[in-house]
Formats: structure tokens, sequence, C-alpha cells
């Protein structure tokens, strides 16, 4: 009944309480009555609704008397993309009902989905556009809003250039509004454009596209249910992914299945483990190597599988043999018995899948972490089939979407890269002359020693990742590759929380010449600062506020309709995305191509017209298939798919054949009607049912040897063995460009500017008819081509993953052996990840802050936490902001179950003050705490600094102001999932 | 008749809180009360269940034996519900129920308790069925629309069963039966003076 | 032979040897943990008589993290039944036997007729504080017994609403006379205390019955009888008891758990169903059952004639204190 937190006595009792109890209470005798709670017969005046009702009078409830539509959405929260189903009244949401239909929740949520209603009810929401004057908050118009930020951002972009506006997106965007993002970052000129992957699964999309093709997911949540064999390592589905134990746990009952969870703490996961394994945060690789170690010993390995669909794998037998059990158990601490027996267990009771999360990928070796995960799936053959698979579940509703559509430092969407051809593709696809993008693009001066680069190069290389960019800001300008620091910060639906070293996030967010948060709420970034000016808050609608289609985990693509309109002068992120580049002066070209309607404040794009350009372009990722019409008969027929297949009977209208949201794959035009790809890479069925084959992305042989897969293609494949992939060239080959329609030859010519070689090389992703994918399939070929996946990487700094100490290691002895790399410069920034490392050792950190932190998700909150904080159904069931101490830990240094202590970070002389929960969930030298947590800053309640009405409900500390350096060299990926602590009471 | 139960199979539940929010939204429940929580047993150790819990409408209900004002009714489908304008805050209830169903909206000095409040299994209460006057009250009645309570429909991992007591006991135990283990349809025996033995 | 056997020693020695150091130092046993889960049966048994099955629950709300206590059954089972049986047994019974009692022996009049005189028993003070602890109890009484008994007595009869109405209202009065019956109990204990210490006195009248069995018998008596001083200690102590566990009732914060409500709720409902017969039989005789004794607490003074038969000690230790302070020049002296 405490809205606001008092202090652990007051809620104990006490005289004091009591005290203040009675006295605060006025004597007068309605007051008196009215405590009485009488509402009886003629004395009903008298009665308060306080104490006998239990709903607030200006909340809308259902009338039955009148009609009810139901609308159907996505929960904006988790991927699981569980459908929400909406009653609404007069505009008006008035109830969740169970939405039965969908075969990936089936009418049940978790805590947040449950709850999403409170979400445009919106006590706390942004309710106008915001500025700071003075240090004050000020309400300001739309029209105020734009212009003024407008020109503030051509001013820096004349001072420094593009590259100085950092545009952060979201992953709660649409993918229409993501892909409208990326498209925004094109023609404003910049590559550093970025979203929550950046921070969740980045390392993942980069080891598993390096590996075999494609970074998502392999199989799906349902498909989990034909597992025998399940290994969590680094995920705590259970309170990050509710819904899909869901799958799981039915899986586990009916098959009798094997749930091994590897994880540092006793997880909510681990308590519906069969085979539970703690393990010291950071050793994945020396695991996972490990376990390798007892496959090839015994001879279990699925060699006919290797041999015909896997490069490599002898190189990394050798690297495994230096992980034999005595090594593994000296760096891990786990028994070679013990990873025998899940050795055994993965390799032959299968099929089995890995699924892992944010415990595998937030390290400096995440990507390494990612590639191992993916050898021992290789390796035992569970890759492509059903059952089988990486089965990577994904943070926010839509950051496979916002991935997918480029909202990434080095990709445009749909992963073209940002290589000429990518560049050349887009510029075809948006009817925009390639030059122009040239142009926008700053030319960057030899700085520091380094190169200078033109135009060109500079559209080419990646920028700077999202965990980076406070680094960008205050480093020296010679240190950062780029014409000029970054000065702004354009933040769409990012928190400032959830990113580590939040102090020196402070001082970038304090000495940028311009901060606009555009959110449903003000978050981190509006309060953690001392800013005074330049400041602007934009409402943005969340996606229950508009239509649009996002991408679950599994690669399904859902539609959701709009349920309400915008809430007070909220608006959505395709008006505001409008709006900006009007002022900026580049929305004409950028917006030509969509169907324009009138919004709530001006002119937007329709979510379909935006998809069918997607659908116009995506050929890379089979994103072409997806059309308006296809996604919303998905919606209308939910029910129509099947629970484990997800596929719909080939005689049901509309949807026949189809799996459920269209997973891409999803090849060739809507026409085509190809049903979508429900698990990838599997040979097992027919493409044009949704079989595939390993992507040959990197070449056709490396050492003398073939990257083409041998002896296995899909069924129905006309090529019965590996082959690379289709272009005009190859179909010439082969004699099938005949079944090529003039039509779609035309597109091939004018690609190919009429020249023959350049027409040879127009690929299936680059063919803007879609034709060569057409046909391809037809003869029962994948269009990517048929190759092997790569066991070794070459490309990547560690080709063959091997065990590197976490930055700040309790081991000391290991970090001699097992270093992080070099310091180095990766993204226009340096990476002193080896220095720091260095540093650490010397000055014995080990020693004072022997304790080592990790942190994660509770099901409660999600991401930054000031959404789901700032619902009361929410926040009540997590008030405070908490630490897991052991109890050995928590003895010796006398603090108590519930009692206030501070957590003390390596770097900066960071602490934090939180409530310590003694509990044996975490082992005794390790501490774990949630990162959903702000508003307090190291001590200090920071509830003043958000606009009025607009702070969360429950505040906390935020783990990252005391979690430390550490980069993964591939991505910029953060080490937020290790660092060292020391904890003493407060 | 339906004779209505609750089930919460603990070897499902992960302790999502679905339950708990969904019965929040469903009603509007205020800061304060909670109709229904989730409990850990052995919380962080090999061993760990959760189960969740709230007014399980017992036979012979023990609060509803206590009320001095006798404002317990337990309608044809077996579901305890009380009337609020009877109710005189005594707490009487909350001593006598096993499971700490019955929730007061006030700390209770000088019995200034205010009307007590709990699980209506989704029936509403005395007031006419599905008007505004018993949504005001008692939250929604869902089984006078023909479906069961949201807390049970919402569950992410259908560990929260609701509805006839003979259907939910048999899917327990086939559950039990395919997958070999089970912890107890937790409350059953104290509540409905039954337990179900596979 | 011999060799056989040194070789067999050997090969055992070497096994052993090897075993020793094969065996590898840390044995991990396989933690499987839906395996181990906790089960309800297993709690149910561990479970001692009042003890909950309780885990963890995030909400601050201490209350909240007990699961199932199947002991608060008990609680309601006692509450209904015994509470309920000893409050109706308690009046019925008082009731009853002082029924019995006037059917047998009538109302005990003074033997000699009323003097006329008037004698000074209780000052102001000693009977407010008996009105305000009497009135405060009569009241505590009869709303405290309405709510172990309304709802099978009077619920029928007056309809849900009224009686709703009504027992709101009497727990408000319960729960504010509290109080005052408090106040009156300690401002009675003060002024009386000292008179209501035991001794021979009490024995002797005691042994005779109080007189109450009989007539003409009228046993010694100082300014309180035994029979009164067994209501005031009962009185006292019951009060107290009352009083503390009722003050628990009233904040349940400071009470502390639910296991301690609930104890203190059978605590009081018990001692107030004891006390109730005690006060029933006090009201009797302090009534209709023995002529002149109301004149005691109602006016103050009473007739010098019941003093004497009653309270006889008493009454000497009045005359002679103020025969301390008469001059013997004031005042007729009545003729002997």
């Amino acid at each position: 009944m405490l809205v606001k937190r008092r202090s652990t006595d007051a809620s104990r009792g006490g005289l004091a309480s009591f005290a203040r109890d009675v006295s605060a209470k006025p004597v007068d005798r309605r007051s008196f009555l009215r405590t009485a709670g009488l509402s009886v017969g003629g004395l009903a005046a008298f009665s308060a609704i306080g104490a006998g009702t239990v709903r607030r009078a200006e909340a809308g409830n259902t009338d039955f008397s009148q009609p009810i539509e139901v609308r159907t959405n996505i929960c904006t929260h988790c991927s699981v993309g569980c459908t929400v189903k909406a009653e609404v009244q007069n505009g008006v949401w008035v109830g969740q009902e169970p939405a039965w239909d969908s075969p990936i929740n089936r009418g049940t949520h978790c805590a947040k989905g449950a709850s999403v209603r409170e979400v445009v009810h919106g006590d706390r929401r942004l309710k106008y556009p915001m500025k700071k004057e003075g240090g004050q908050w000020v309400r300001i118009s739309w029209d105020q809003a734009i212009d003024e930020i407008g020109d503030k951002m051509l001013d820096i972009r004349e001072k420094s250039g593009a590259d100085s506006a950092y545009l952060l997106g979201s992953a709660k965007m649409s993918n229409e509004g993501a892909y409208l993002f990326r498209k925004f970052a094109a023609f404003w000129g910049t590559n550093n454009v970025d979203h929550q992957a950046r921070i969740c699964h980045s390392t993942t999309v980069a080891g598993v596209a390096n590996t075999w093709g494609y970074g998502a997911m392999t199989n799906s949540y349902n498909d989990i249910r034909n597992s025998k064999t399940i290994i969590f390592m680094g995920s705590n589905a259970a309170e990050a992914h509710p819904v899909s134990l869901q799958h799981i746990l039915t899986g586990k009952e009916v098959n009798r299945a094997n749930v091994i969870v590897i994880d540092p703490r006793f997880t909510r996961t681990a308590a519906h483990a069969t085979d539970f394994i703690r393990m010291r945060p950071g050793t994945d690789i020396a695991i996972i190597w490990g376990i390798m170690w007892h496959i090839f010993e015994n001879n279990w390995q699925n060699q006919d599988y290797i041999d015909s669909r896997v490069w490599g794998m002898d190189q990394v037998r050798e690297e495994v043999k230096n992980y034999g059990p005595e090594e593994v158990e000296r760096i891990t601490g786990i028994s070679g018995d013990e990873l025998r027996r899940v050795a055994e267990t993965f390799a032959t009771k299968g099929p089995s899948t890995f699924i892992w999360c944010m415990g595998g990928t937030q390290h400096t070796v995440g990507t390494a972490n990612v590639r191992a995960y993916c050898n021992l799936l290789l390796a035992t053959g569970n890759v492509g089939s059903n059952g089988s698979g990486a089965n990577i579940f994904r943070g926010h509703c839509n950051v496979q979407g916002a991935t997918d559509f480029g909202l990434d430092i080095g990709s445009l969407p749909c992963y073209y890269g940002l290589s000429e051809g990518g560049w050349k593709h887009w510029s075809r696809v948006w009817d925009v002359d390639y030059d122009y993008f040239v142009s926008r693009f700053d030319e960057v001066p030899a700085k520091g020693g380094r190169d200078a680069r033109d135009s060109k190069g500079n559209m080419e290389m990646a920028g700077i990742p999202s965990t980076r960019w406070f680094d960008a800001t205050t480093l020296d300008v010679e240190e950062v590759d780029q014409r000029d620091n970054i000065k702004a910060m354009i933040v769409f639906g990012h928190g400032g929380n959830t990113v580590p070293r939040m102090g020196d996030s402070l001082k970038g967010m304090n000495a940028l010449d311009l901060l606009v948060v555009a959110d449903p709420h003000p978050t981190t970034f509006a309060a953690l600062h001392d800013r005074t000016e330049n400041t602007y808050l934009l409402p943005i609608s969340t996606q229950f506020e508009c239509e649009g289609s996002r991408t679950a985990s599994n690669r399904s693509v859902q539609w959701g309709q709009k349920i309400v309109d915008p809430i007070f002068e909220s608006d959505n992120d395709y008006a505001v995305i409008y709006r900006l580049s009007e002022k900026l002066g580049f929305a004409e070209q950028m917006f030509k191509p969509y169907e324009m309607v009138e919004g709530k404040f001006s002119v937007e794009p329709t979510p379909e017209s935006i998809l069918r350009e997607i659908n116009r372009g995506g050929w890379s990722t089979g994103y072409t298939g997806q059309s308006p019409e296809r996604l919303k008969a998905h919606m209308a027929n939910q029910d129509k798919f099947d629970l484990v297949t997800l596929r719909a009977a080939a005689d049901v209208e509309g949807v026949g054949g189809d799996y459920y949201g269209l997973p891409w794959p999803c090849w060739g035009t809507p026409e085509f009607k190809h049903p979508g790809t429900h698990i990838l890479y599997n040979p097992n069925i027919a493409v044009k049912d949704g079989g595939g084959a390993f992507r040959p992305r990197f070449g056709v042989d490396r050492e003398g040897e073939t990257l083409l897969a041998e002896g296995s293609y899909p069924v129905g494949s006309e090529i019965q063995d590996g082959y690379p992939q289709f272009t005009y060239g190859v179909l010439q080959t082969l004699g099938w460009d005949g079944d090529l329609t003039a039509d779609e030859l035309a597109v091939i010519q004018r690609i190919g500017g009429n020249d023959p070689e350049a027409m040879a090389a127009v690929s299936w992703s680059l063919d803007l008819s879609g034709g060569i994918q057409r046909v391809a399939i037809e003869h029962g070929c994948i269009p990517f081509g048929n190759g092997k996946a790569r066991a070794v990487a070459w490309n990547l700094p560690d080709p063959i993953p091997v065990h590197r100490e976490p930055i700040y290691s309790p081991r000391p002895d290991l970090v001699a052996d097992y270093p992080t790399p070099v310091d180095g410069r990766q993204f226009r920034v340096p990476n002193v990840g080896h220095s720091v490392q260095a540093s650490a050792i010397e000055r014995k950190l080990s020693e004072s802050f022997p304790i080592v932190l990790t942190s994660g998700r509770l099901v409660e909150y999600e991401g930054g936490g000031e959404e789901t904080r700032s619902n009361p159904w929410l926040a009540e069931l997590q008030q405070d902001m908490f630490v897991e101490i052991n109890p050995a830990d928590a003895d010796a240094r006398g603090v108590t179950d519930g009692g206030w202590v501070w957590v003390y970070g390596p770097e900066n002389e960071s602490k934090v003050r939180v409530k310590a929960m003694v509990t044996e969930r975490v082992a005794a030298g390790v501490a774990f705490m949630p990162f959903h947590f702000a508003g307090w800053f190291q001590g200090v309640d920071q509830r003043g600094n958000y606009p009025e009405g607009t702070d969360p409900i429950v505040l906390g500390e935020s783990v990252n102001a005391v979690t430390s350096y550490g980069y993964d060299p591939v991505t910029g990926m953060h080490e937020g999932k290790v660092t060292l602590c020391q904890i003493a009471t407060a | 008749m339906a004779r209505m139960k609750f089930l919460c199979d603990a070897d499902r539940c992960i302790e999502c809180n679905a339950c708990v929010t969904a019965c929040k939204n469903e009603h509007e429940v205020p800061w304060g009360i909670n109709r229904r929580r989730v409990v850990t047993i052995n919380d962080g150790l090999p061993g760990e269940r959760s189960v969740s819990m709230a007014c399980m409408h017992c036979t012979d209900a023990p609060c509803a034996a206590v009320c001095p004002v006798d404002c317990f009714y337990t309608t044809e489908d077996a579901v305890v519900l009380h009337s609020k304008d009877t109710c005189i805050g005594c707490g009487y209830c909350f001593y006598a129920c096993p499971f700490g169903a019955p929730q007061y909206p006030k700390v209770g000095n000088f019995g200034t308790r205010g009307k007590m409040d709990k699980c209506t299994y989704c029936a509403g209460g005395p007031e006419a069925d599905m008007t505004e006057a018993e949504y005001v009250k008692y939250g929604s009645n869902r089984l006078a629309e023909g479906k069961l309570p949201l807390c049970a429909e919402m569950c992410s991992t259908k560990a929260l069963l609701a509805g006839d007591g003979d259907i939910i006991a048999e899917i327990y135990k086939e559950r039990v039966v395919t997958r070999g283990y089970g912890s107890g349809a937790w409350g059953w025996r104290t509540a409905y003076g039954d337990a179900i033995t596979v | 032979m011999k060799n056989l056997a040194q070789r067999l020693l050997a090969v055992l020695g070497l096994v052993m040897a090897l075993a020793f150091v094969a065996a590898p130092a840390v044995q991990a046993q396989q933690v499987n943990p839906t395996a181990q889960a906790v089960s309800e049966e297993q709690l149910f048994q561990a479970l001692q008589d009042d003890e909950m099955v309780s885990g963890r629950v995030s909400i601050p709300d201490d209350r909240a993290s007990g699961l199932i206590k199947p002991g608060n059954k008990s609680w309601a089972g006692t509450h209904n039944g015994t509470v309920r049986f000893l409050t109706i047994a308690s009046i019925i019974g008082a009731v009853g036997m002082l029924a019995l009692f006037y059917m047998v022996r009538g109302r005990i009049r003074i033997d000699g007729k009323m003097s006329g005189i008037r004698i000074l028993r209780f000052t102001a003070v000693e009977r407010f504080a008996h009105w305000l602890m009497a009135g405060s109890f009569v009241v505590l009484a009869l709303t405290g017994i309405n709510l172990v008994l309304g709802r099978i007595l009077i619920l029928p009869w007056l309809g849900e609403g009224a009686f709703s109405t009504m027992t709101v209202w009497g727990k408000l009065a319960h729960n504010y006379v509290g109080p005052a019956f408090m106040l009156g109990l300690v401002l009675s204990f003060l002024v009386w205390v000292s008179h209501n210490i035991p001794d021979k006195v009490d024995a002797q009248w005691i042994a005779q019955g109080g007189g109450l069995l009989k007539k003409g018998v009228h046993p010694p008596a100082k300014k309180f009888n035994a029979g009164q001083k067994i209501i005031f200690w009962s009185t006292t102590i019951g009060g107290v008891a009352l009083s503390v566990t009722g003050f628990m009732l009233l904040f349940p914060a400071i009470a502390g758990a639910q296991a301690d409500w609930q104890f203190y709720q059978l605590v009081h409902g018990l001692v107030a169903a004891g006390l109730s017969f005690i006060i029933i039989a006090h009201i009797y005789i302090g009534s209709i059952g023995m002529e002149g004794a109301f004149d005691a607490m109602g006016k103050g003074d009473v007739d010098l004639n019941w003093a004497k038969e009653h309270h006889s000690m008493w009454v000497d230790e009045v005359q002679a204190n103020q025969a301390e302070k008469i001059t013997p020049a004031k005042g007729a002296q009545p003729a002997e």
C-alpha cells in the first residue's frame, strides 16, 4: 500500500509508526466514519470508495450493453511475440482477453504481457514535447521541438559533420519504423546508427552468421517440443522468455527430455532442469571445449554430418585437445565427469538443441562463445532438423526485426553490409541516386597516424557502437576515427542505464551539444545528467498505438493492429521521422515511395506501404514474400497453424501451407507464395516447403578444400551436391535462364546495365524481380547456395575460439595463460582492454574486489525498466533494487537479508546502494544484480530530475554504474556479465 | 453443476507472475491488495518450487464459518464469495484462512481494516452480474460470461489450472503420469479435503 | 603359491593405489533439480503443530510469504467451537444458576429492618472508577458477544443489512470503549487494591458460605468480603488479560504475526466468556440479588443495618474513625 519507499524500520511497525498512523489521521467525524468503512443502507453516503471498492473511478470498465471491438497486437516486451487481444470501447482499451489462437502463446502471457493494458493508460508516460530551459523542464509544441532540434542538428552537421550526430534507434520499433530509421540515417549521411542488439545479441549475429550464413534463431520456441536434450547456457528463459517455457516444459514432459542448465546462478530455469551445473562467469569456451573433448575422445560426434556439411572441424579438434578435463577443471571448477555426462547426453540422446542468451553474449569473448556453441552443434549434427538447432532467444519484441532492417553500425537493411554493392542495391530500391548518398557522408581527414578517407570510404566504414558513444564524445578528437567527436545523441527508444560505465556515460551526456530523447518515457537519458539546455523530450507512442509488423525471435513476422490512438500528445515513429526529415530537407526523396495519409499532427506514411518497399528490396534475407496482406491473413487465421510444425494445412484458404508468420527467408515475391522457413538450413524438406542448406558466404574453397556441401542437399534438389550462390550467370550455365519471364529478365538487364558480365554477376540478392530466386526454387535449389558451415572463421580475431579471461578476472593466474587480446582499435575508437586487464592484475584488484559480479533479468521488468517500473501492477512486485549475495559472503561482512549494502565497482570509485538478498542462488564469491533499475545514482535519489509526473514508480541504482570496461573486438559488445566488486554494509 | 477449483502445478510454475498481474489488470486491483501471489519454497536451492496462491474456494470454507456477520456465500459452482456491504472488516476471515487469501486496504489499527477483498474466482459478487456496480466493488465477472478466471487462462506455462475440479484433477494426473513426477496439488487436502493420487 | 600370493598382493596394492590416485578430488554428484523438487506431502509431514509452509515472495508484505497453514482451520474450529460454546455456557450457566439460586434462596433481605441511618461506603472517585469500568464492560461484553454469537442469535431475525450495520457500530464501540475500560480498571485497582488483600477473615467467610446459603448467617467481613475479593481479582486479572490482548488486536502491526493474533483472539474470547460469567453473578448480587446492595454504588452510602450484616468489621473501623473525630458534646447520643 505504500507507493513511496520507506525504510525497513518503518515497514516493520513499531511504536513510531503506530504513533505516526494515529496522529496522521484527522479526527473529524467524516474521516472517522470513512475509516470505519461503513457502506450499509442509509449510511452508504458516508462510505469511502477507497475502503470498499477495487477500481479507480476513471478507468474504463466494460459496458456490456455496448459493442466491444476486439483488436489484435503483439506484446511489446520480449521476443517471444505473444499475441495480445484487446477489447476496446469508445477508443478506450478496457480489457485484455487470452489470445487462444496464437500458436506461439495460446492465450498466455507473463507478468508483463498480462499487464500491457496499463501501458496506454500511461499515468507516467511522457505526455507532450519538452525541453530543458535553464535547467527546468518546460512544455513545448511539436512544431517548436522539431524546428529547434532540426536547426541544431544542421548546425552540428555544418560545424562537425554528419557523423557527429549519433542516431540510436530501438528494438521496440516496428519493422517499418526500424527500416525507416535506417533509411533516415542513410539520408542524413552517417553509419552511427545502432540499437539494443548491440548490447544483446550482436555477438550472436556475428558469431552465427560467420559460421553458417545468417545470424538468427535456427528453429523456434515451438520446435523445442521435439527436442530430447536441451542445454541452457547463459539463458534464464524462465525469467527472460517465460512463455517459451510453455513449449519447453511440455516437450520436457512428453519426451522425458534432458534439460541441462549451465549457469553461474541456480536460476528459476535451473529449478526445472534435470541437470544443473554451476559455472564461473566468463568460462564458456573452456566448458564447451571441455564437452567437445569428451565427444571426440569417445567418438560421439556425427562424422557423416561433419564430412558433408562442415568445414574445418579437424582444426577445431586440434584446439580442443588443449582443453582436457584437468585444464578445464582448473579454469572452470567443473569436473570432467560432469562434462562427460553432458557430452554423452547431448551427442547421443538427440535431437539436441542449444539455447543461449545474454549469459553467453555479453563478454569480451562473446563472438567466440557463440562460435563455440555453434561448433558443438555442428560436431553433433544438431543444426537443420526438428528438435535441434541454435535456439537463440532474442531480447526485445522487435530486436530481430530491427537487426534485420539494419539499425546496425555495420550494415544497411537486410544485411547487405556497407559495401558499394549494398549501397547501390538500396539506391535502386529507394530510387535515389547512389551518388547522392556518397555526397551525404563526411570526408574524414588523416589523424592519429591513420589514413584519411573520402566520403565513399566513410560510407563503407562501420560506425561507432552504442556501447562506446560516450567515449566518442569525451575522448580527444584525434582518437576518434571520424571528422569530429559525437556532439548530438538522438535517442529513439533506448535506455540509458543498460550500457556499462554509467559514470563515463554521464560525462558524455553532459558534454553533448544536443540530446534528444524520443520515447514513451523520459528514461535515464533525461534524468541522469546535469544538462540545463539543448535537451529535448519527444513523446513517442508505443506499438499498441500504431500499426506495423514485428519479427519475433523465431523469425515469424506478426502484424499488430492499432489498439488505441496515441495518447496525450504522443505520436508514432513514422510521423516523427517524417517531420524530422522534412525539417532536415530530404523528406521528399525519402518518403516518395510511400502512401502518405493524414496523421495526428502531420502526414505520415502507412506502414503497409513501407512494408511493400521492404518486400521490394529485402531479397538477401527473404523479407520479400511477407506482404501486408499475407501477414494480416495470418493474424486472422492464427488457429489454423499447427502447434509444433507451425504450418497450416495445405487446403486452408488463404494461408494454406504457410508457416506461421512467414518466418524469413520467405523467398520470392508475395505472389510466389513461399511458405516461409520454420527451420533454417534444413535439407530434410524441399526448399519450396521451407527447406534449406548452409550458406556458402565465404567463398567456394579454402586451403584446397571445398566450402560447398558434399553429398548433402535439400530434398528434391535438381543439383545433388553443394553449389555456390545463384546468379544470372549460374542460371545461364545451368540452362535455366530460359525459365525467367521477360519482365524478370528486363529487371536483371537494367541492374546489370546491359553489360553481359555485370548481368551475369546479378545475384539472387540483387535481383529486384525475384526471378532468380523463383527459378532456383522451382528447380529445388536454395538461392543462396548449398555450402558447408565453417568451424573455423578465419576472418575473426580468434578463428577458432580460445578461452580468454575477462578483463576483471578473479584468477590472475589464469590471466597470465589466457589474456584478453592486445589493445587495438575497432569501430573508430580505441579498445584498450588488454591494458585495463593488466592494470587490474598489477593493482591486485581481485583481492580488493574479491566478488565476481554478474547481471541479468527479472521477469517483472524489461530492458532499462523505465516503462515497466512505471506500471504499478509490475512495480509492486519488485520494489527495490537488490544484490544477490551468498550466505557465506554475507556472514563474513555482517550483511543481513533485506539490509542495505554498498556494492563497489572496480573503476572510478563507483558504488551503488542496494538491498541485499542473501541467497544460495549465487555461489560464494559471486554476486548478481538485475539491470532494470535506474533513478538513483551512487546513493543519490534522482527522482526530481524527471519531468513532473513521469518519474517511474520504482527507482533504484543501476548495476551499470559499477560495471566496467571490456569490449568484444568483433562487435563492440560490452562485458556486462562479469566484473569484480566488493560489498559492504551500508 | 461444475465444482470450481484451482490447481497450481508447481512443476510447471516458473514464478512469472502473469497470474498476479492478469488479476490486477482484469479487476483493477489497487496497490497493496494481493488477491493472488506466487510463493517460492526453497528459493535458490535445488528443489525450489513456486506455487501461485489465492483463495482456494474451499469446501466448508473456514472464513465463512467464522465471519461474525455471515457475509460469505457459496455459489452453485462452489465459488466462495462475500458481500462487501455486509463485511465489517474485523479480520477473522484472515485468521481462519489457511492460505492467506483475505486482503484489507488498511493496516488495521483500531480495527480500521476496511472491507475485506479477495479473489472472487472472477465471479464478481452479490451485485447483479456484469454491471458497473459489481465491477466497482468486486471486479469483473468472467464466469457470468462463460469464461474462466483470467489468472489461469493467462498462465504462461499452463501451470495454474482453473475449472471443474474433476477435469483439472484429471489433467494434472495425466501430466504426472506422462512425465513421471509431481510435487502435489498444493492446498487441495486443506481446501477440499482430498488429495490427488496418481 | 607364495609367489602367486605375493603377486596378487602386489596387484591388489597397485589397484588400490591407482584407485586412490585416480579418484578425482571432486566427485561431483549430478544435481537434478527436477528430481529434488519439494512436494507438499513432504513439507506437510515435516510441519509441526502450528507451523506454516512458507517461502519467499517478492512483494514487501511478509505475511504473503506464508503459503499454507493448515492450523488456521483449527483456530476457526476453536473459535466457532470452544469459544462459542463457552460463551453460551457462561451466559446460560450464569443466568441459569442465578435463577435457580433465586428460586431457592430468594432475595437476600436485610434481617433487621432498614435502620434509616446511612453510612458512606464508596466515595465519588470509587463510584466513578467502578461505573466507568462497569459501564464499559457492559458495552464491551454485549458488543463482543455479538461478534461471537450474533450471527446465530440475532442475524436470523434482524436481517443481513441491519445486522451488519449494528455489528459495525458495535465493533467500533468495542474498539473505542476498550480504552475507557482500561482506564476504569486502572483506577479501580488503584483505589481498592489495598482493601482486597486476602486474609484469615476471608477464610472464615468462605467457610460460612458467605451467608448466602442460609438466612441469618452473617460472617464478619471488612470493606470487601471474600466473594468481593474474588470479583476484584478476577476482574483485575481478567481485565488485564482482556486489555493486553485487546490492545494487541487493536494494533496488529505491533502484535506480530498471524499466529500471535490468533492466540490473542482466543485468549480474549475465552477470558471474556469466563469474566462475563463472574460479572453476571456480580451484577445479580449487586442489584436484585441483595436488598440494599445497589445503594453502595448507586448513591455511595448504604443503610447501617445492611452494612453491619454484611461488612461488620468495616463498620467498626469506620465508626472508630468517626468517633475519633466527633467531640463528646456534639450531637445527641441515641439512648441505648
